[in-house]
């Protein structure tokens, strides 16, 4: 047996397990329901990412999964643990990259923020700074301050920061949302490669369906009022993906067409 | 600079030579009688006197330790009850209508009862200096500390921050700008609480200066004591402007 396939099957035996589950797990905030019932499992190393309408509980849904809310009944945890509190080996990325960075520090010490966190000792930080800051494309930008750099820039460092936990999971909430196609794209094929790389499990929240597609081994679409899950597809296109190819590809072009007629639906 | 900034600061030192001049000239047409009135000339000259044969320097230095050490300590302690108050909503529910009650009550009225219980001492000047100047920096920090990003406040809990990394790291700075400028309100009050309390509890100062040069009519002297003062809110003004603009670069990095 070559190498690559007892890889495969080691990695295939791994995604067999379950890293975070949902289960039966219901939240209400202020009298309204925002989440029922949702049952979902998501596997080590896989990149699962939730579709849905607004208001259909996907961001609930990633916070539940952060812990930073708690669901009011049924469990959600991790590695078979309820998650109560937020843990530092998962990493959350927020949408609004503008609020969640420090506009005091500069890009090295808004990075510095998670290794003191983790109690890394100072004179390791300037190497693990440059590293991470090279890692997501920001050589040189070091001594910026967030208010000097572009949209991209600033959610690279974001990322940037989140890497620094060492996370085993990453939540993104709308990462890209706010950024312009290009940028977007870029961003895109950069985390697939991050997180490929790194056997990363990441559940990625969007509105963007192509993204879903583009970047997930599997998409979940939710349903509104209150939130629940609705669709479930697997994503059998060839890794790595490739902007043009893989949205040229007969497969992407059904799952999207099917995605399409379940969110279109929903809306009624 | 470019030369707009030139031009304006040009016209601006032609305005004060303009008053200075309009003074010296109302001094020597006797519009007022150089009893109450010296000229220019005069106070320089009383001001140049009191430095190198009085005991104007001690008087200034008396000052500038009253108002240093009280608003030094109203910084402190006001800092560490704005964090304490603007930190929990409950704190501020509960704390904030006292605090309208004690702020707007005028500090002269404090001044009696502050002489009543600590005498006419150096102690009672610090009590009513940082009395005084605390309020701007309380309130300022609480509103300060309110106003922080809750997002960052996430941020924070997922990195799994300690209360105390949470309050040095994030609130604080954040909160930074506006500590700043309720500090800068209060050194203006410190000066003021300085000269009324070496007026009325008659410590070393210019306050007492000013006052023992105006009851022995040697206007002259009570006129450098009042430009010293002068200079002395103006300097203090300025270097809070320049820590201002060290600590908060972050700010004005972009534009």
């Amino acid at each position: 047996m070559s190498i690559v396939a007892m890889l495969d099957e080691a990695r295939a035996a791994r995604r067999q397990k379950t890293l975070i589950a949902f289960n039966a797990a219901t939240l209400r905030l202020g009298g309204k329901t925002i989440i029922e019932n949702l049952d979902l499992e998501v596997r080590p190393g896989e990149f699962l990412c939730i579709v849905g309408a607004s208001g259909c509980g996907k961001t609930t849904a990633l916070r539940l999964a952060a812990g930073l809310y708690r669901p009011t009944s049924g469990a959600v945890t991790f590695d078979g643990e309820p998650i109560t509190e937020p843990r530092r080996e998962v990493a959350i990325v927020f949408q609004d990259y503008g609020k969640a960075l420090l506009p005091w520090r500069t890009a090295a010490g808004n990075i510095s923020l998670a290794l003191e966190a983790s109690r890394v000792p100072a004179r390791e930080r300037g190497a693990r700074i440059e590293a991470l800051l090279r890692k997501v494309g920001l050589p040189g930008h070091a001594d910026k301050y967030p208010s000097e750099m572009s949209g991209g820039m600033q959610q690279r460092l974001q990322i940037a920061r989140c890497l620094a936990q060492e996370p085993t999971t990453l939540l993104m909430d709308e990462p890209f949302g706010a950024l312009d196609a290009m940028t977007r794209q870029g961003l895109q094929d950069e985390v697939l490669s991050l997180t490929h790389a790194s056997q990363t499990t990441v559940i990625f929240v969007t509105h963007d369906l192509d993204e879903a597609i583009y970047l997930g081994d599997r998409v979940v679409g939710l349903l509104p009022h209150p939130g629940r899950i609705g669709i479930e597809l697997d994503v059998d296109l060839p890794r790595p993906r490739d902007q043009l190819a893989t949205r040229e590809h007969p497969e992407f072009l059904r799952l999207r067409r099917q995605l399409f007629d379940f969110i279109k639906a929903t809306e009624h | 600079m470019n030369r707009a900034a030139i031009l304006w600061r040009v016209a601006s030192i032609l305005v004060a030579a303009g008053l200075i001049a309009a003074w010296q000239l109302a001094a020597n047409l006797r519009l007022v009688s150089p009893v109450f009135l010296p000229g220019p000339d005069r106070a320089w000259a009383a001001l140049v006197r009191g430095f190198s044969s009085g005991d104007l320097a001690g008087k200034l230095i008396g000052t500038l330790e009253h108002m240093a050490y009280g608003w030094l300590a109203a910084s402190i302690a006001g800092i560490a009850l704005g964090a304490l108050i603007g930190s929990s909503k409950m704190m501020r529910a509960y704390v904030a209508p006292s605090l309208e009650f004690l702020r707007p009550l005028p500090v002269s009225a404090i001044i009696p009862v502050a002489i009543a219980m600590l005498g006419l001492t150096r102690g009672m000047a610090l009590f009513v200096i940082a009395f005084g100047a605390i309020w701007p920096i309380v309130l300022a920090t609480i509103h300060g500390f309110a106003a922080v990003e809750p997002r960052l406040y996430e941020v924070a809990r997922s990195l799994q921050m300690s209360r105390a990394a949470i309050i040095g790291k994030i609130a604080l700075p954040s909160a930074l700008p506006d500590i700043l400028a309720g500090m800068r309100l209060s050194l203006t009050v410190a000066l003021i609480l300085s000269v009324v309390c070496e007026i009325l509890a008659g410590l070393d100062g210019l306050g007492q200066w000013v006052l023992l040069s105006a009851r022995a009519f040697r206007s002259a002297d009570l006129f450098a004591g009042v430009i010293l003062l002068g200079a002395t809110g103006y300097l203090t003004s300025i270097a809070m402007s320049l820590v201002e603009q060290r600590l908060l670069a972050w700010q004005t990095a972009a534009r």
